[in-house]
């Protein structure tokens, strides 16, 4: 790791010097960088959101013929032909070391090699490696996302699990609902208590290290870099009680439970407009809920349909299923396309990657990941076809959109470069 | 154990990494020409520095062990060699005295490092609760009973005890959901020593049963004075609106005098209760029990957790069973002008349903004497004097407690400042109770172990014992045991021991070794698809838990032979499971519930491993896997661990259209000579167990059409003694209890102390076993052995 120095008597530029891992650095690096409440950084603001599907697409139906600019759409692309310059597919990739069928989700955005899901350790994902470090410029550093249950691919660096958010309504609350005067007093209160008790877990940890022996060191210390963290994120948070949440005039219209691609739409209905606020900039939405029967034509459940084992009937179930996962994709893209910026839209700063832990789900590979990845000012309208046999590593593509969020990062999880024929728009 | 999982070497690794020693006394360099020859002749074609195998470069290998990579790769080595996996079966093999001698060089450095490590840094580092041991914890703490353990974020183990300190985590997250966990633990504490608790006690009839309430009817049938209910397989069929409770809270539910209508031969109808809110934008249904209602007229009664304004559902619930028409169209269900017993449905008659509020942990007054103990009280008033002096005495006595352990003044300094700084701020004792009790909660000594290095003192050896069969904090007898210093006394801790396995609290301990040991928490990870197993049900499902902690509480109450765990002569069962299992020749009680049966000789029911539940979380809901079953068995029972598959294999894709077998398809996968090596262990077990489907029924065909590839479950062991199918498999097994005692000696020790166990730990795991030989390695003589050994009671 190379050494890291910061200079804190001038604002730094977010393409500085963050090089080596990334890991140790966070203090310094937080308040040097704290211009939440001063001036808005000079400049543009990245975004980045990570969708994920539990139970993968069916690749005979995504991967197009064609490689490069003159690909020809597959089934499952055709409907979002009015954004072909707007994402690109990549097929023959995945995460090197990370196997295990559905246990793979936790390896889903941080790319970390679990060996036959049999892992007790997870690293951070992309989403909480950006919030971390940019995070705190907003209200929310990140939102962790499910349609069906609490379980995330979300990781901090310690690698333990960010359960999820699942109500669509509860999160628009969370947005943009202020709180009562006295809500606001106790919220108060209750960060400057947690404070103190925080002051108090500390002292503690570092007294307890004379009692039970330097074998304990490594454990001791994640209570430090617990304590350190959560209050910093108590500091920021005191500051945001004190201002008025954004108002926004929508309406959550509730996913329906019997579909869904319709509960990824209502989730990600008001994730646009948490961006829409900059009340976020970092999003992940996991979607694993099982019930697709309000869907014409299908009459088996999602998991069960993933299940096919290459039966036609169930493949043609499948497809409807998937479209409709990929539909409600291609329609949150044109939101933000369509949302106008001083510069540009909103999904020229917005990176936003579709993709799932399984390229197999019939037989729980983990091999040959789907992959769709829109907007954040990269050169799109391509095919990235690399070996199905030989699968190139996909977390050269979360490199990708480290660099171009300005982070400056040598590596993630077990990237070796940035992604070929990925790059940035003029 | 003789092949370490990764997670092992790397355990092993990370304890070395915090210093190295300087304990090798033999010359590495003379060491390692005394091993040249025997490297040379077997290892080095494979692992040379351009062959590498493995990534295993044995010629470029220094012997340095005080270095942590180098002690893995050595210990690796010594541990293939040993188990005969190396050299590989087809090469030229040493004889045993020259792989004796070779093992016995490598041997002696590498215990002594790893000896002396466990001495100077013990083997456990910074266990914390789980959350299910925070939740327990707090109860006993504060007497009250609310979940709390939902309030906190998941143990993520994987495949591994939660209790396994270095996979536990700790984040900024989990600190700031103590704090929220604490919070909510004391509102309710409180709360209830203020406020009083609530009542409410209500008996529902046949008209409250049936009340309509907006919506589709899903409700039971009122006739004749009583309610009844069928098998409607509409969603929330059996639904009762009128029967939603007005807050969040302990209930318990009593069905009056429940009856069974037209049961089938076994003389019972089963049904199901749940709670829920019963509507598809909300369709998740709490299972609160099973009923199983005979001819005689009998209450049941159930205590369960019901969220506020969710309602019961209550219907008779076999898959076996008939189900009646809805009777009535756009999704509601009509009774009229129907008979259904004359029709000779199955249903459940009863009286009606009495739901009274409860609080099952204590009444409010324990509450009360927990948060003020030694607080004198005069019309329901506190009578204290100085304030000051009592908060101090109470966040003292509070803090002993809750670190399980006596705390110095200094180490209590923290809390009753913070608490005496609010007193004199708030001016409210109850604020500054409240602010100190907080801290404590969220503090590293409650929510840790503590341990030092070398002999536990006798409260740290109260605490894993506590931990070990309540998943609690010690009760005061513990706990004077511990400050008398008597516990470490072997007749005494031997006693204690049975007194805490009489106790009814060591349920916890049963649900909660079984749940993580044979991996039961994922008993509804997947739900099996209902058109291809139409005989499961809920109550199945139910029904397979009960029983495999109903067979393991049997095996430790009356210290039968781990042998048990592969093949019994006897069986806990009720009528459902006899059903699912095709066991209708047995006798049972009918509404009986479990009941221990002897078995027939030579089924193929006997033993844990042909338990439902083992069957239904080894399989994925649709298709079986003889790999995952194979691994599951090695791993869990016989206790041998198999490595990762290597990158770059591709998954074997099942076929649920039945043409071709799993096995057909792991046979070509396994003709690759470098899988087979690995299969030829992992294997053999899952095809003893493919007679057995997804929900643990028999087949001996993948499909039902003709053309259904039919079941081969014959195989050949490890070691080398083929067999026809599970009847074989087990008799072979059976016959070797002794790997069984020991791979059961590992997991005990493993969830009970926290660590994984160590290589030198060996002569003690051998010592446990050995004690325990002459009564047939009985379970309840390991877990007595496995207490008493160095291993549980050294850091």
């Amino acid at each position: 790791m190379k050494n890291v120095h910061i200079h804190t008597h001038q604002p730094l530029s977010r393409r500085t010097v963050l090089r080596g891992a990334g890991v140790a650095l966070s203090l310094p690096w937080l308040d040097a960088m704290m211009p939440a409440f001063g001036a808005s950084t000079p400049q543009r603001k990245k975004r980045f959101i990570g969708i994920s599907l539990s139970l993968g697409l069916h690749n005979p139906y995504l991967i197009p013929e064609g490689t490069g600019k003159n690909y020809k759409p597959s089934p499952y692309l055709k409907s979002i032909q009015d954004l072909r310059e707007d994402f690109t597919i990549v097929s023959g990739s995945s995460h090197p070391g990370v196997s295990g069928g559905h246990t793979a989700e936790g390896s889903i955005f941080s790319a970390c090699p679990n060996s036959r899901g049999a892992t007790t350790r997870n690293t951070i994902s992309i989403d909480q490696l950006f919030a971390k470090h940019l995070g705190h410029e907003t209200r929310f550093p990140s939102l962790v996302l499910n349609t069906g249950n609490e379980r995330s691919p979300s990781y901090t660096e310690n690698g333990a699990m960010i359960p999820a958010m699942t109500d669509p309504k509860k999160l628009f609350a969370k947005l943009f609902i202020d709180d009562s005067p006295e809500a606001k007093k106790g919220q108060a209160e209750l960060v400057r208590g947690g404070q103190s008790v925080l002051d108090i877990v500390g002292a503690e940890a570092k007294a307890l290290q004379r009692e039970v022996g330097a074998g304990d060191r490594d454990k001791l210390d994640a209570w430090f870099t617990s304590v350190r963290e959560l209050e910093q994120r108590l500091e920021a948070d005191e500051e945001w009680i004190k201002r008025p949440k954004p108002k926004v005039k929508a309406q959550v219209e509730p996913g329906d439970r019997n579909n869904a691609a319709d509960l990824k739409r209502a989730m990600l209905d008001v994730v646009y407009l948490a961006l829409q606020t900059d009340s976020t900039r970092f999003v992940t939405l996991h979607c694993t809920d099982n019930t697709v029967k309000a869907l014409e034509g299908v009459d088996e459940s999602y998991h069960g349909l993933s299940h096919h084992g290459r039966d036609e009937e169930k493949l043609e179930q499948l497809a409807i299923v998937e479209k409709a996962m990929i539909d409600t994709w291609g329609n949150f893209l044109r939101k933000l396309k369509e949302s106008k910026q001083a510069e540009g839209n909103l999904l020229d700063d917005t990176m936003v990657l579709l993709t799932s832990n399984l390229g197999n789900a019939s037989s729980h590979d983990n091999k040959n990941m789907p992959v769709l990845f829109a907007g954040g000012g990269f050169e799109h309208g391509k095919h990235l076809a690399f070996d199905q046999k030989n699968n190139y590593p996909l977390p050269n593509l979360y490199l990708s959109a480290i660099h171009q969020a300005g982070l400056d990062f040598e590596r993630f999880a077990t990237s070796s470069s940035e992604m070929t024929g990925l790059s940035s728009r003029a | 154990m003789e092949h370490p999982s990764p997670s092992r070497i790397v355990t092993a690794a990370i304890a070395l990494a915090t210093a190295p020693l300087g304990v090798v006394s033999a010359d590495d360099k003379d060491l390692l020409a005394k091993l040249d020859p025997f490297l040379s002749q077997h290892c080095y074609e494979c692992h040379d520095d351009l062959t590498a195998e493995a990534d295993l470069d044995l010629l470029s290998l220094d012997f340095d062990l005080g270095n942590p990579a180098n002690f893995a790769h050595w210990d690796h080595v010594f541990r293939r060699v040993r188990s005969g996996e190396m050299p590989p079966k087809e090469k030229a093999q040493p004889s045993s005295r020259e792989r004796k001698e070779f093992l016995e060089l490598i041997r002696e450095p590498l215990f002594a490092i790893d000896r002396a490590d466990l001495e100077q840094y013990g083997r456990v580092h910074g266990r914390r609760l789980t959350r299910t041991e925070y939740e327990y914890t707090v109860h006993d703490l504060l007497g009250i009973d609310i979940p709390l353990a939902n309030q906190l974020p998941a143990d993520e183990s994987g495949h591994e005890f939660e209790t396994k300190a270095d996979i536990q985590q700790l984040s900024h997250f989990h600190l700031d959901k103590y704090l929220v966990a604490a919070d909510a633990a004391l509102d309710e504490a409180f709360g209830r020593m203020q406020k009083g608790d609530a009542e409410f006690k209500r008996f529902f009839g046949p008209t409250e049963l049936t009340a309509r309430s907006g919506g589709n009817y899903r409700g039971p049938e009122a006739r004749d004075g009583k309610v009844r209910m069928w098998r409607m397989t509409l969603q929330f069929a059996g639904r009762m609106p009128k029967t939603s409770v007005p807050e969040s809270g302990w209930y318990r539910v009593t069905i009056k005098n429940a009856r069974a209508i037209n049961p089938g031969p076994d003389g019972v109808v089963w049904g199901s209760l749940r709670s829920g809110a019963c509507y598809s934008n909300e369709p998740i249904l709490y299972y609160i029990g099973s009923v199983e209602a005979g001819k005689k007229l009998r209450d049941h009664q159930f205590e369960a957790w019901i969220r506020k304004d969710h309602m019961l559902e209550f219907k008779a619930n076999e898959a076996t069973d008939k189900a009646p028409p809805s009777g009535a169209s756009g999704g509601n269900i009509s009774f009229k002008g129907r008979n259904l017993e004359k029709d000779g449905f199955a249903g459940i008659e009863f009286d009606g349903i009495e739901i009274e509020r409860v609080y099952p942990h204590g009444p409010r007054w324990e509450v009360r004497s927990k948060l003020l103990p030694g607080v004198k009280f005069e019309n329901g008033k506190p009578v204290i004097k100085d304030r000051k002096a009592e908060l101090n005495r109470l966040v003292t006595a509070f803090a002993h407690r809750a670190f399980r352990r006596p705390a110095t003044k200094e180490q209590v300094e923290p809390y009753l400042a913070l608490a005496s700084q609010t007193l004199e701020k708030s001016d409210s004792l109850q604020r500054a109770l409240r602010v100190g009790y907080r801290a404590i909660l969220c503090s590293p000594r409650f929510l840790t172990f503590i341990e030092s290095p070398g002999q536990l003192d006798d409260y740290a050896l109260a605490n894993r014992l506590s931990y070990l069969f309540w998943s609690s904090m010690p009760d005061a007898e513990l706990r004077t045991l511990a400050k008398e210093g008597k516990l470490s006394d072997p007749k005494i801790l031997k006693g204690q021991v049975d007194r805490m396995l009489d106790d009814p609290k060591s349920e916890r301990f049963v649900a909660n070794f079984t749940n993580q040991w044979l991996n039961l928490k994922e008993i509804d990870f997947t739900t099996p698809d209902p058109r291809r197993f139409r005989e499961f049900d809920p109550i199945v499902q139910d029904s397979m838990l009960l029983e495999t902690r109903a067979f393991f509480a049997e095996t430790v109450r009356k210290n039968l032979g781990v042998k048990n765990f592969v093949a019994s002569d006897f069986a806990m069962l009720n009528t459902r499971l006899l059903k699912h299992y095709r066991l209708e020749e047995i006798d049972l009680q009918a509404g009986g519930g479990l009941q221990r049966v002897s078995l027939p000789k030579d089924t193929v029911r006997s033993g844990l491993i042909t338990q439902g539940s083992v069957l239904k979380v080894t399989s994925d809901g649709s298709v079986t896997s003889p790999i995952l079953r194979g691994i599951w068995v090695n791993e869990r029972i016989l206790g041998k661990h198999t490595p990762p598959p290597p990158p770059n294999v591709p998954a074997v894709e099942p076929d649920i259209r039945g043409a071709t077998s799993i096995r057909d398809q792991l046979a070509k996968h396994s003709s690759d000579k470098t899988c087979a090596s690995c299969h030829a262990k992992i294997d053999p077990a899952g095809f003893a167990l493919e007679n057995f489907d997804p929900v643990g029924q028999w087949r001996t065909a993948y499909g039902t059409s003709k053309n259904s590839a039919k079941v081969d479950p014959s195989g050949v062991t490890p070691e080398g003694d083929s067999f026809e199918g599970i009847r074989d498999w087990k008799r072979l097994h059976r016959e070797q209890p002794k790997p069984l005692a020991d791979a059961f000696a590992r997991q005990i020790l493993t969830y009970g102390t926290g660590g994984a166990m160590r290589l030198s730990d060996e002569s003690h795991l051998e010592a446990i076993v050995e004690s325990t030989a002459k009564e047939g390695y009985g379970v309840r003589s390991l877990i007595h052995a496995a207490v008493a050994s160095p291993i549980f009671q050294r850091k």
